[in-house]
């Protein structure tokens, strides 16, 4: 047997011209998903999205108001946040601001 | 140049073995070859990373859904093969590798579980070759043959045949030399004597020849 059993005749190889437009893309993508070859990588956005509540107020309230506001909370299932919230719409309201 | 993709989404048919022997007897025979590890597992890498690279081959690891499309125009230039390797499962990463493929290969055990599982990169290359409107040409080749075949074996290749599929002959015979390439690294003319080793590389340089036969427009 020699060293080399065959040779590439480079000139001889051909590519086809491929469609890599992101409609091709989409069309690849579908065709794939319609007999299951779907995406299986991991998202990168996974899980609980973060709360957009990130402004914090420092208020220090009479003794039973916190755990009424609390209590509030609690019950409807929302964070104290929202009761504060909902607290200055109303004044805003009153006050015309 | 052309890009061969190398798919089955069904794990365990030897991918990436044949992305090897491909890729390193066309290599041996002249080529400048660049190869794409898709699969999570890396095998491509873990052989690359065991020993010094062949001459003329390249391997690039990690290659993602998002990525595969660009990384192949990258390569796909003159003067060199793009070989992919990827995961043994039905992922949109395999979808979109096929659709930039020149040759697709899918490496198939003479079981019926691997050839019901196979066909189903068959049934994929037609959809995208009709959504596409592009001709894909694909061709199967059993791996992990014995010496005498089975009766399972003639009768996959009977009905694959009858459907006018592409059967690379010869098909990559079950050798030590083949598996040890992962643990030598290199290639079969570099790697310690494992068994047969005359057998072994006439079998890998006899298929590496049909695939360039198919490359080349040599295949009528």
């Amino acid at each position: 047997m020699t060293d080399k059993p065959f040779n590439i005749d480079l000139g001889r190889l051909k590519t086809r011209e491929k469609d890599r437009s992101a409609q091709a893309v989409e069309k690849t993508d579908r065709a794939g998903e319609e007999l299951g070859f779907v995406a299986r990588e991991p998202q990168k956005k996974r899980g609980r999205k973060p709360s957009p509540r990130t402004g914090q107020v420092h208020a220090k309230v009479m003794p039973g108001i916190s755990e009424e506001i609390a209590n509030e909370a609690r019950r409807r299932g929302v964070q104290q946040g929202v009761i504060i919230e909902e607290a200055w719409k109303l004044y805003k309201n009153k006050s015309g601001i | 140049m052309p890009t061969v993709v190398i798919a089955s989404p069904k794990g365990g048919a030897g991918k990436s073995t044949t992305a090897v022997l491909l890729g390193t007897e066309l290599a041996h025979a002249g080529a400048n070859v660049v190869m794409l590890d898709c699969d999570p597992n890396q095998s491509l890498t873990l052989w690359a990373d065991r020993g010094p690279l062949p001459d003329r081959i390249s391997v690039l690891s990690s290659v993602s859904e998002s990525d595969i499309v660009k990384t192949i125009k990258r390569h796909d230039t003159d003067g060199q093969i793009v070989i992919v390797d990827l995961e043994g499962v039905a992922s949109r990463l395999v979808s979109r590798a096929i659709s930039q493929a020149d040759l697709v290969i899918t490496p198939m055990r003479a079981t019926t579980l691997d050839a019901t599982i196979g066909v189903r990169a068959l049934q994929l290359i037609s959809e995208e070759e009709e959504a596409l409107d592009r001709k894909i040409p694909y061709a199967v080749v059993f791996t992990m043959t014995k010496a005498i075949k089975s009766k399972q074996h003639t009768g996959i290749a009977g009905s694959l045949a009858e459907q006018g599929v592409d059967l690379i002959n010869p098909p990559l015979m079950e050798r030590a030399s083949f598996s040890a390439l992962f643990e030598f690294g290199g290639d079969l003319h570099t790697m310690p004597a494992q068994g047969n080793m005359e057998g072994a590389i006439e079998n890998a340089a006899q298929f590496a020849q049909a695939v360039y036969q198919r490359l080349a427009g040599e295949m009528g």
